[in-house]
Protein backbone atom coordinates (compact mmCIF):
# COMPACT_ATOMS: atom_id res chain seq x y z
CA UNK A 1 0.00 0.00 0.00
CA UNK A 2 1.21 3.45 -0.89
CA UNK A 3 2.38 5.65 1.93
CA UNK A 4 0.74 8.92 2.77
CA UNK A 5 3.53 10.89 1.16
CA UNK A 6 3.27 8.96 -2.09
CA UNK A 7 -0.47 9.48 -2.17
CA UNK A 8 -0.05 13.21 -1.60
CA UNK A 9 2.36 13.35 -4.54
CA UNK A 10 -0.09 11.57 -6.74
CA UNK A 11 -2.92 13.84 -5.69
CA UNK A 12 -0.82 16.87 -6.59
CA UNK A 13 0.09 15.58 -10.02
CA UNK A 14 -3.51 14.68 -10.84
CA UNK A 15 -4.59 18.13 -9.71
CA UNK A 16 -2.04 19.70 -12.03
CA UNK A 17 -3.11 17.56 -14.95
CA UNK A 18 -6.71 18.48 -14.33
CA UNK A 19 -5.80 22.14 -14.36
CA UNK A 20 -4.09 21.74 -17.73
CA UNK A 21 -6.84 19.74 -19.37
CA UNK A 22 -9.47 22.16 -18.12
CA UNK A 23 -7.54 25.08 -19.58
CA UNK A 24 -7.20 23.25 -22.89
CA UNK A 25 -10.91 22.60 -22.84
CA UNK A 26 -11.61 26.30 -22.41
CA UNK A 27 -9.16 27.25 -25.14
CA UNK A 28 -10.75 24.78 -27.53
CA UNK A 29 -14.19 26.08 -26.69
CA UNK A 30 -13.29 29.60 -27.72
CA UNK A 31 -11.38 28.45 -30.79
CA UNK A 32 -14.30 26.25 -31.73
CA UNK A 33 -16.61 29.23 -31.60
CA UNK A 34 -14.45 31.17 -34.05
CA UNK A 35 -13.93 28.18 -36.32
CA UNK A 36 -17.66 27.59 -36.32
CA UNK A 37 -18.24 31.19 -37.38
CA UNK A 38 -15.91 30.63 -40.30
CA UNK A 39 -17.85 27.53 -41.36
CA UNK A 40 -21.07 29.52 -41.31
CA UNK A 41 -19.49 32.49 -43.09
CA UNK A 42 -18.33 30.26 -45.93
CA UNK A 43 -21.82 29.01 -46.66
CA UNK A 44 -23.33 31.89 -48.71
CA UNK A 45 -20.47 31.77 -51.19
CA UNK A 46 -20.75 28.02 -51.68
CA UNK A 47 -24.49 28.35 -52.09
CA UNK A 48 -24.10 31.15 -54.66
CA UNK A 49 -21.67 29.16 -56.80
CA UNK A 50 -23.74 26.01 -56.54
CA UNK A 51 -26.89 27.78 -57.69
CA UNK A 52 -25.20 29.59 -60.54
CA UNK A 53 -23.68 26.40 -61.90
CA UNK A 54 -27.02 24.68 -61.62
CA UNK A 55 -28.55 27.54 -63.61
CA UNK A 56 -25.97 27.26 -66.36
CA UNK A 57 -25.27 23.60 -67.04
CA UNK A 58 -27.17 21.56 -69.55
CA UNK A 59 -26.36 18.13 -70.93
CA UNK A 60 -25.00 19.59 -74.15
CA UNK A 61 -22.44 21.72 -72.29
CA UNK A 62 -21.55 18.96 -69.88
CA UNK A 63 -19.78 16.80 -72.40
CA UNK A 64 -17.51 19.68 -73.35
CA UNK A 65 -16.01 20.39 -69.96
CA UNK A 66 -13.26 18.09 -68.72
CA UNK A 67 -14.18 18.89 -65.13
CA UNK A 68 -17.72 17.67 -65.64
CA UNK A 69 -17.00 14.71 -67.85
CA UNK A 70 -16.83 11.24 -66.41
CA UNK A 71 -13.48 9.82 -67.60
CA UNK A 72 -13.43 6.54 -69.47
CA UNK A 73 -13.29 3.49 -67.20
CA UNK A 74 -9.99 1.76 -66.64
CA UNK A 75 -10.91 -1.19 -68.85
CA UNK A 76 -11.39 1.14 -71.80
CA UNK A 77 -8.03 2.82 -71.54
CA UNK A 78 -9.03 5.55 -69.12
CA UNK A 79 -6.57 7.13 -66.69
CA UNK A 80 -5.14 4.72 -64.15
CA UNK A 81 -4.44 7.21 -61.38
CA UNK A 82 -6.85 8.53 -58.80
CA UNK A 83 -6.23 11.20 -56.21
CA UNK A 84 -7.30 11.27 -52.59
CA UNK A 85 -6.96 14.44 -50.54
CA UNK A 86 -6.83 13.74 -46.82
CA UNK A 87 -7.33 16.61 -44.42
CA UNK A 88 -6.19 16.07 -40.83
CA UNK A 89 -5.14 18.37 -38.04
CA UNK A 90 -1.62 19.48 -37.17
CA UNK A 91 -2.00 18.80 -33.49
CA UNK A 92 -2.92 15.83 -31.38
CA UNK A 93 -4.86 15.51 -28.12
CA UNK A 94 -8.21 15.53 -29.83
CA UNK A 95 -9.35 11.98 -29.15
CA UNK A 96 -10.03 9.76 -32.11
CA UNK A 97 -10.51 12.62 -34.55
CA UNK A 98 -7.41 12.11 -36.68
CA UNK A 99 -7.49 8.36 -36.26
CA UNK A 100 -10.98 8.23 -37.68
CA UNK A 101 -10.03 10.42 -40.63
CA UNK A 102 -7.04 8.19 -41.38
CA UNK A 103 -9.22 5.11 -41.15
CA UNK A 104 -11.69 6.62 -43.61
CA UNK A 105 -8.86 7.54 -45.99
CA UNK A 106 -7.44 4.02 -45.81
CA UNK A 107 -10.84 2.58 -46.57
CA UNK A 108 -11.21 4.82 -49.61
CA UNK A 109 -7.68 4.10 -50.84
CA UNK A 110 -8.23 0.36 -50.48
CA UNK A 111 -11.43 0.65 -52.48
CA UNK A 112 -9.74 2.53 -55.29
CA UNK A 113 -6.76 0.20 -55.33
CA UNK A 114 -9.07 -2.77 -55.40
CA UNK A 115 -10.64 -1.26 -58.53
CA UNK A 116 -7.18 -1.19 -60.07
CA UNK A 117 -6.23 2.47 -59.69
CA UNK A 118 -2.92 3.83 -58.49
CA UNK A 119 -3.73 6.26 -55.73
CA UNK A 120 -1.96 9.60 -55.27
CA UNK A 121 -2.37 10.68 -51.68
CA UNK A 122 -2.36 14.41 -51.06
CA UNK A 123 -2.09 15.11 -47.39
CA UNK A 124 -3.00 18.27 -45.53
CA UNK A 125 -2.05 18.32 -41.86
CA UNK A 126 0.72 16.77 -39.84
CA UNK A 127 -1.11 13.83 -38.37
CA UNK A 128 -2.21 12.16 -41.59
CA UNK A 129 1.19 12.72 -43.18
CA UNK A 130 2.93 11.24 -40.14
CA UNK A 131 0.84 8.12 -40.25
CA UNK A 132 1.21 7.41 -43.95
CA UNK A 133 4.92 8.16 -43.88
CA UNK A 134 5.25 5.64 -41.09
CA UNK A 135 3.56 3.12 -43.36
CA UNK A 136 6.15 3.98 -45.99
CA UNK A 137 3.68 5.42 -48.43
CA UNK A 138 4.82 8.16 -50.76
CA UNK A 139 2.75 11.33 -50.54
CA UNK A 140 1.99 13.30 -53.66
CA UNK A 141 1.71 16.42 -51.56
CA UNK A 142 2.36 17.08 -47.91
CA UNK A 143 1.02 20.36 -46.60
CA UNK A 144 1.63 21.15 -42.96
CA UNK A 145 1.58 24.92 -43.20
CA UNK A 146 -2.15 25.50 -43.18
CA UNK A 147 -3.04 25.28 -39.52
CA UNK A 148 -6.46 25.92 -38.10
CA UNK A 149 -7.29 29.13 -39.95
CA UNK A 150 -7.43 28.04 -43.57
CA UNK A 151 -8.02 30.65 -46.26
CA UNK A 152 -9.36 30.34 -49.79
CA UNK A 153 -5.82 30.80 -51.07
CA UNK A 154 -4.68 27.76 -49.10
CA UNK A 155 -7.41 25.72 -50.72
CA UNK A 156 -6.50 27.02 -54.16
CA UNK A 157 -2.86 26.04 -53.70
CA UNK A 158 -3.80 22.56 -52.48
CA UNK A 159 -5.97 21.87 -55.45
CA UNK A 160 -4.13 23.68 -58.28
CA UNK A 161 -1.94 20.78 -59.39
CA UNK A 162 -4.77 18.32 -59.05
CA UNK A 163 -7.06 20.40 -61.24
CA UNK A 164 -4.37 20.65 -63.86
CA UNK A 165 -3.74 16.90 -63.86
CA UNK A 166 -7.42 16.15 -64.00
CA UNK A 167 -7.99 18.47 -66.92
CA UNK A 168 -5.06 16.87 -68.71
CA UNK A 169 -6.81 13.52 -68.34
CA UNK A 170 -4.25 12.01 -65.96
CA UNK A 171 -6.65 11.41 -63.09
CA UNK A 172 -9.74 9.27 -63.01
CA UNK A 173 -11.26 10.81 -59.91
CA UNK A 174 -10.50 13.03 -56.95
CA UNK A 175 -11.88 12.35 -53.49
CA UNK A 176 -11.68 14.54 -50.43
CA UNK A 177 -11.59 12.96 -46.97
CA UNK A 178 -12.39 15.46 -44.25
CA UNK A 179 -14.26 15.88 -41.01
CA UNK A 180 -17.74 17.06 -41.83
CA UNK A 181 -18.86 19.60 -39.30
CA UNK A 182 -22.40 18.55 -38.38
CA UNK A 183 -22.21 20.00 -34.90
CA UNK A 184 -19.58 20.48 -32.22
CA UNK A 185 -20.38 16.99 -30.97
CA UNK A 186 -20.58 15.25 -34.30
CA UNK A 187 -17.79 15.50 -36.85
CA UNK A 188 -17.96 12.25 -38.79
CA UNK A 189 -15.13 11.56 -41.24
CA UNK A 190 -16.62 11.96 -44.68
CA UNK A 191 -15.50 11.30 -48.23
CA UNK A 192 -16.80 13.54 -50.97
CA UNK A 193 -16.18 13.21 -54.66
CA UNK A 194 -14.60 16.45 -55.83
CA UNK A 195 -13.96 15.52 -59.45
CA UNK A 196 -15.66 14.89 -61.75
CA UNK A 197 -17.96 17.61 -60.49
CA UNK A 198 -21.36 16.26 -59.61
CA UNK A 199 -23.65 18.76 -61.23
CA UNK A 200 -25.92 20.34 -58.68
CA UNK A 201 -29.58 20.06 -59.50
CA UNK A 202 -31.08 23.33 -60.65
CA UNK A 203 -34.16 25.21 -59.57
CA UNK A 204 -37.31 24.55 -61.49
CA UNK A 205 -37.73 27.90 -63.20
CA UNK A 206 -34.38 28.70 -64.69
CA UNK A 207 -34.02 32.43 -65.24
CA UNK A 208 -33.40 33.46 -68.81
CA UNK A 209 -30.05 35.14 -68.30
CA UNK A 210 -28.26 37.63 -70.44
CA UNK A 211 -24.84 36.03 -70.31
CA UNK A 212 -21.59 37.86 -70.79
CA UNK A 213 -19.33 36.57 -72.27
CA UNK A 214 -21.35 33.32 -72.63
CA UNK A 215 -22.35 30.20 -70.76
CA UNK A 216 -19.17 28.34 -71.75
CA UNK A 217 -16.81 31.05 -70.68
CA UNK A 218 -18.60 31.61 -67.39
CA UNK A 219 -18.67 27.90 -66.58
CA UNK A 220 -15.02 27.67 -67.39
CA UNK A 221 -14.31 30.11 -64.58
CA UNK A 222 -16.99 28.90 -62.22
CA UNK A 223 -16.12 25.21 -62.19
CA UNK A 224 -12.59 25.62 -60.79
CA UNK A 225 -14.02 28.05 -58.25
CA UNK A 226 -16.56 25.44 -57.25
CA UNK A 227 -13.90 22.77 -56.84
CA UNK A 228 -11.67 25.11 -54.85
CA UNK A 229 -14.56 26.03 -52.66
CA UNK A 230 -15.32 22.38 -51.93
CA UNK A 231 -11.76 21.91 -50.76
CA UNK A 232 -11.88 25.15 -48.81
CA UNK A 233 -14.98 23.98 -47.01
CA UNK A 234 -13.27 20.69 -46.28
CA UNK A 235 -10.40 22.57 -44.66
CA UNK A 236 -12.62 24.90 -42.66
CA UNK A 237 -14.93 22.16 -41.46
CA UNK A 238 -12.04 19.93 -40.45
CA UNK A 239 -10.49 22.81 -38.49
CA UNK A 240 -13.75 23.35 -36.66
CA UNK A 241 -14.19 19.63 -36.12
CA UNK A 242 -10.72 19.39 -34.62
CA UNK A 243 -11.53 21.96 -31.98
CA UNK A 244 -14.85 20.30 -31.25
CA UNK A 245 -13.18 16.91 -30.86
CA UNK A 246 -10.45 18.38 -28.68
CA UNK A 247 -12.94 20.06 -26.44
CA UNK A 248 -14.73 16.78 -25.84
CA UNK A 249 -11.49 14.87 -25.32
CA UNK A 250 -10.29 17.44 -22.79
CA UNK A 251 -13.61 17.52 -21.03
CA UNK A 252 -13.47 13.76 -20.61
CA UNK A 253 -9.92 14.00 -19.36
CA UNK A 254 -10.91 16.65 -16.82
CA UNK A 255 -13.86 14.61 -15.60
CA UNK A 256 -11.71 11.55 -15.37
CA UNK A 257 -9.04 13.39 -13.39
CA UNK A 258 -11.78 14.50 -11.00
CA UNK A 259 -12.82 10.91 -10.43
CA UNK A 260 -9.29 9.74 -9.81
CA UNK A 261 -8.77 12.63 -7.44
CA UNK A 262 -11.82 11.65 -5.44
CA UNK A 263 -10.58 8.11 -5.10
CA UNK A 264 -7.06 9.20 -4.14
CA UNK A 265 -8.35 11.62 -1.55
CA UNK A 266 -10.52 8.98 0.01
CA UNK A 267 -7.63 6.53 0.19
CA UNK A 268 -5.36 9.17 1.62
CA UNK A 269 -7.84 10.19 4.33
CA UNK A 270 -8.61 6.65 5.26
CA UNK A 271 -4.96 5.91 5.67
CA UNK A 272 -4.34 9.04 7.70
CA UNK A 273 -7.24 8.14 10.00
CA UNK A 274 -5.95 4.59 10.38
CA UNK A 275 -2.58 5.92 11.39
CA UNK A 276 -4.08 8.29 13.97
CA UNK A 277 -6.22 5.53 15.40
CA UNK A 278 -3.21 3.33 15.67
CA UNK A 279 -1.14 6.00 17.39
CA UNK A 280 -3.88 6.62 19.95
CA UNK A 281 -4.12 2.92 20.61
CA UNK A 282 -0.39 2.81 21.17
CA UNK A 283 -0.43 5.74 23.58
CA UNK A 284 -3.36 4.34 25.52
CA UNK A 285 -1.67 0.97 25.60
CA UNK A 286 1.59 2.56 26.79
CA UNK A 287 -0.17 4.55 29.53
CA UNK A 288 -2.02 1.48 30.70
CA UNK A 289 1.25 -0.43 30.90
CA UNK A 290 2.85 2.31 33.06
CA UNK A 291 -0.08 2.40 35.45
CA UNK A 292 -0.33 -1.35 35.76
CA UNK B 1 -33.20 45.96 -54.94
CA UNK B 2 -31.40 43.56 -52.66
CA UNK B 3 -27.64 43.21 -52.90
CA UNK B 4 -25.40 40.56 -51.40
CA UNK B 5 -21.65 40.50 -51.71
CA UNK B 6 -19.86 37.32 -50.73
CA UNK B 7 -16.27 36.15 -50.70
CA UNK B 8 -15.12 32.58 -50.00
CA UNK B 9 -14.39 33.46 -46.39
CA UNK B 10 -17.25 35.69 -45.46
CA UNK B 11 -20.37 37.53 -46.36
CA UNK B 12 -19.29 41.12 -46.98
CA UNK B 13 -22.54 42.95 -47.57
CA UNK B 14 -26.20 42.07 -47.37
CA UNK B 15 -28.77 44.79 -47.80
CA UNK B 16 -30.76 47.13 -49.98
CA UNK B 17 -29.18 49.38 -52.58
CA UNK B 18 -30.23 51.79 -55.31
CA UNK B 19 -27.36 51.17 -57.68
CA UNK B 20 -24.38 48.91 -58.10
CA UNK B 21 -21.39 49.55 -60.30
CA UNK B 22 -19.16 46.54 -60.83
CA UNK B 23 -16.00 45.88 -62.83
CA UNK B 24 -17.01 43.25 -65.37
CA UNK B 25 -14.34 41.42 -67.35
CA UNK B 26 -14.77 43.80 -70.29
CA UNK B 27 -15.54 47.08 -68.56
CA UNK B 28 -17.79 48.50 -65.92
CA UNK B 29 -21.42 47.52 -65.62
CA UNK B 30 -24.05 49.47 -63.76
CA UNK B 31 -27.01 47.67 -62.28
CA UNK B 32 -30.18 49.55 -61.40
CA UNK B 33 -33.34 48.12 -59.87
CA UNK B 34 -35.46 45.85 -62.09
CA UNK B 35 -32.53 44.79 -64.24
CA UNK B 36 -33.14 41.78 -66.48
CA UNK B 37 -31.65 38.43 -65.40
CA UNK B 38 -27.97 38.81 -66.01
CA UNK B 39 -24.75 37.00 -65.33
CA UNK B 40 -21.25 38.19 -66.06
CA UNK B 41 -17.70 37.44 -65.09
CA UNK B 42 -15.85 40.03 -63.09
CA UNK B 43 -12.42 41.40 -63.77
CA UNK B 44 -10.65 43.54 -61.25
CA UNK B 45 -11.47 47.03 -60.07
CA UNK B 46 -13.81 49.00 -57.90
CA UNK B 47 -17.21 47.82 -56.82
CA UNK B 48 -19.51 50.62 -55.74
CA UNK B 49 -22.80 50.19 -53.93
CA UNK B 50 -25.02 53.26 -53.55
CA UNK B 51 -27.92 53.48 -51.20
CA UNK B 52 -29.78 56.68 -50.35
CA UNK B 53 -26.78 58.93 -50.62
CA UNK B 54 -24.34 56.59 -48.86
CA UNK B 55 -21.68 54.97 -50.97
CA UNK B 56 -19.72 51.84 -50.13
CA UNK B 57 -16.65 51.09 -52.12
CA UNK B 58 -14.76 47.83 -52.42
CA UNK B 59 -11.89 46.56 -54.48
CA UNK B 60 -12.37 43.15 -55.93
CA UNK B 61 -10.74 40.70 -58.25
CA UNK B 62 -12.29 37.75 -60.03
CA UNK B 63 -15.60 36.07 -59.52
CA UNK B 64 -18.95 36.81 -61.04
CA UNK B 65 -22.08 38.90 -60.73
CA UNK B 66 -25.58 37.64 -61.01
CA UNK B 67 -28.92 39.43 -61.19
CA UNK B 68 -32.15 37.48 -60.75
CA UNK B 69 -35.57 38.96 -59.96
CA UNK B 70 -34.27 42.19 -58.48
CA UNK B 71 -31.60 40.50 -56.40
CA UNK B 72 -27.98 41.21 -57.16
CA UNK B 73 -25.33 38.79 -56.05
CA UNK B 74 -21.66 39.67 -56.30
CA UNK B 75 -19.46 36.63 -55.80
CA UNK B 76 -15.87 37.79 -55.55
CA UNK B 77 -12.76 35.68 -55.33
CA UNK B 78 -10.80 38.40 -53.60
CA UNK B 79 -12.37 41.45 -52.12
CA UNK B 80 -11.44 44.14 -49.69
CA UNK B 81 -12.62 47.57 -48.81
CA UNK B 82 -14.46 49.67 -46.34
CA UNK B 83 -18.18 49.73 -46.03
CA UNK B 84 -20.47 48.18 -43.53
CA UNK B 85 -19.30 44.68 -42.86
CA UNK B 86 -22.01 42.30 -41.82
Amino acid sequence: MATGRELRGRIHSVQNIRKITRTMELVSTSKLKRAQDRVVAARPYAEAIRESIADLVNPELMSRFPLLRQPAPLSKGGPSRAAVILVTSNRALCGGFNGNLIKEARRRIAELEHAGYTVDLHSVGKKGAGYFKYLGRKLAADRQDIGDKPTADHAASVVAQILEDYEAGKLASVDLVHGKFVSALSTPPTTVRVLPVATPSGRKARPDYILKPGADAILEVLLPLYVRNMVFRGLVETAAGEHGARRIAMKNATDNAGEILEYLNRTYNRQRQAQITQEIAEIVGGAAALQG
Amino acid sequence: MHVTIVSPEASIFDGEADAVTAPAFDGEVGILPKHAPFMTLLGSGALIVRHKGTTSRYTLQGGFLQVVSNRVRVVAEHIQGEGRAS
